[in-house]
């Protein structure tokens, strides 16, 4: 119970101390803070979990063989998007710095896109072939040819 | 000796105990009625949340988490040195790692994050929304954790991409006290959920059978491939040997004027005039005497080389072959001993946050420590600080000050 509540008040004393701090210095605009984390927040929450469950919801729809498979495949491919989108969106480059964002990142994305989604249906076939192998096995050997 | 049960209750504990009571008072439940949409009963139907889950990515994210705000605030105090703080001149490249593992460690987090905040979404809606004050306050630390956690991977991920527009406030200011917000989160959410994690991470009996298709195993395993997918494509900005695989990563290492990333081009520092200037000069002041140098006084003075990295905040790190003047040869003809001597370095910029770095004692006596003139053996490009710049090891690019005007050494003969 001590070591509970020395975490509750030692992580109370450091959000006041980042709330004091924030608003003493003189480099933070609290305002734009304050927007930022309410949009991230709402975002989150309401735009990209409601587009989440979604997927989520049809992927219930596709063969249960594959269902894994896929669904660990969606989970890489909206990560490696939230990351490889900005750069590819390309709004961070500047006209007289060619070592800033100096790749083709759309492009890049998209490659890295195919290989999750060309590894997600190896992995589909390999997994139907060894399903279609197990029933073949188990099945009596008098109904073999 | 039994202690009597009733014991009266004095002074500050009764006051406490009045407060505590008065937390944990249970608010009137809201009307019925009101419970619609997610807030209905059964509305998310996954097997798959479960608080073993919820735990096993918690710990995984404090881990993750727990790294980046260390390596930040390292990278904070190299940067704004407290007088209690010393950072070494030596590993060479420590700093390279710690920034570099700070930013990885970030990419990594994204769908540890998401996942996380997926496996405890119904909570978002449960019923009653607080039971309590106290269940208010929690919930509220929660939401300011959540809110936090996204605020530091949005904006980091919007930083190394330099797309500032989407951000109302300076970065570094505000990333900073986010993070200690976010660690403040995080020490009072576990502190509540501590007993639910210990239970829910006790091994299980039995093994779980496979839910909705995908049990929490492989969801595991798509989380720790998602984040290795995103490592393997960005690392190589800072690992010279996978920088073939980096396809998104923000920087490759050998890419920018003579085979080097640049951050802040002369134009862009608004230097390029007085750089290129044939008077330039370079200033000296120490406390016995000053110099002023012109470029072909600096090549007559002894010249070192010295292989160091530019190792950037956003992540990304190279490593040049430097060759110029100790800063330390530069501090003795002015009359002050290395050693013991501070020194401030300034550009020809007329303003800026990084227009000027002080370089503490223990760098200014390291042999390593430049007023670099060429880079891989020929003069410096402009964007990389021509005429002069600083390069020592160990330490921030942005500390590494292009474009040298200006050097005020304070110490003793």
């Amino acid at each position: 119970m001590k070591t509970r509540a020395g975490l509750v008040a030692g992580g109370c004393l450091l959000m006041a101390y980042a709330v004091g701090g924030a608003l003493t210095d003189a480099d933070v605009a609290p305002g734009g803070v304050l927007l930022f984390l309410a949009a991230v927040l709402v975002g989150h929450d309401v735009v990209w979990m409601a587009t989440v469950l979604a997927v989520g919801a049809a992927l219930t729809r596709v063969p249960p063989r594959c269902r894994s498979t896929l669904r660990a495949a969606a989970i890489t491919a909206a990560a490696v998007t939230v990351v490889g989108l900005p750069l590819a969106l390309g709004f961070g480059r500047s006209a007289d710095n060619a070592s800033v964002l100096p790749l083709p990142y759309g492009r890049n994305l998209v490659a890295v896109l195919l290989a999750v989604a060309g590894t997600t249906l190896l992995a589909c076939v390999v997994r139907r072939r060894a399903t279609a192998d197990r029933k073949e096995s188990e099945r009596p050997a008098e109904d073999r040819p | 000796m039994v202690r009597h049960p009733d014991t009266p209750v004095t002074g500050r504990a009764a006051v406490l105990r009045r407060l505590a009571r008065w937390c944990l008072t249970p608010l009137p439940a809201p009307p019925v009625a009101l419970r619609r949409g997610p807030l209905r009963p059964g509305r998310f139907r996954s097997r798959l949340r479960s608080t073993r889950l919820a735990s096993q990515l918690g710990v995984a994210l404090g881990v993750a988490f727990g790294i980046c705000f260390a390596t930040g605030l390292l990278s904070h105090l190299i940067q704004h040195p407290p007088g209690w703080f010393w950072w070494p001149a030596r590993p060479v490249g420590l700093y390279r790692f710690t920034q570099g593992l700070h930013v990885a460690t970030g990419l990594a987090s994204v769908p540890l994050l998401g996942a996380k905040l997926w496996s405890v979404y119904p909570r978002l809606f449960s019923w009653p929304p607080a039971r309590s004050i106290a269940h208010a306050a929690e919930r509220a630390s929660t939401g300011l954790l959540v809110a936090a956690a996204l605020f530091l991977l949005v904006s980091g991920v919007l930083n190394i991409s330099r797309w500032y527009a989407p951000m109302p406030f300076f970065f570094t200011a505000g990333h900073y006290w986010v993070a200690w917000l976010a660690v403040g989160g995080l020490l009072v959410h576990i502190g509540v959920h501590l007993p639910a994690v210990r239970a829910a991470l006790a091994r299980p009996m039995a093994p779980e059978p496979r839910q909705d298709g995908l049990d929490r195993r492989a969801l595991l395993g798509g989380v720790a491939a998602a984040s290795g997918l995103i490592t393997l494509t960005t690392v190589g900005q800072t690992i010279r040997p996978l920088a073939g695989l980096a396809v998104l990563a923000p920087r490759h290492p050998d890419v920018g004027p003579q085979g080097l990333p640049v951050n802040r081009t002369a134009a862009g520092a608004g230097v390029r005039a007085a750089a290129l200037d044939p008077a330039y000069r370079l200033w000296v002041t120490g406390p016995v005497r000053s110099v002023s140098l012109d470029l072909a006084a600096l090549y007559r003075l002894p010249q070192y080389r010295a292989d160091l990295p530019i190792a950037c905040v956003e992540g990304w790190s190279a490593v040049g072959t430097w060759t110029g003047v100790r800063l330390g040869d530069l501090v003795a003809l002015v009359g002050a001993d290395p050693r013991r001597s501070t020194a401030l370095v300034e550009s020809l910029q007329v303003g800026g946050r990084y227009r000027a770095c002080t370089v503490p004692p223990e760098y200014v006596g390291d042999p390593l420590t430049l007023v670099a003139l060429r880079l891989g053996g020929e003069p410096l490009h402009i964007d990389h600080g021509y005429p002069a710049r600083l390069i020592a090891p160990n330490r921030p690019g942005v500390l590494q000050t292009k474009w040298i005007s200006r050097i005020t050494v304070a110490g003793t003969p």
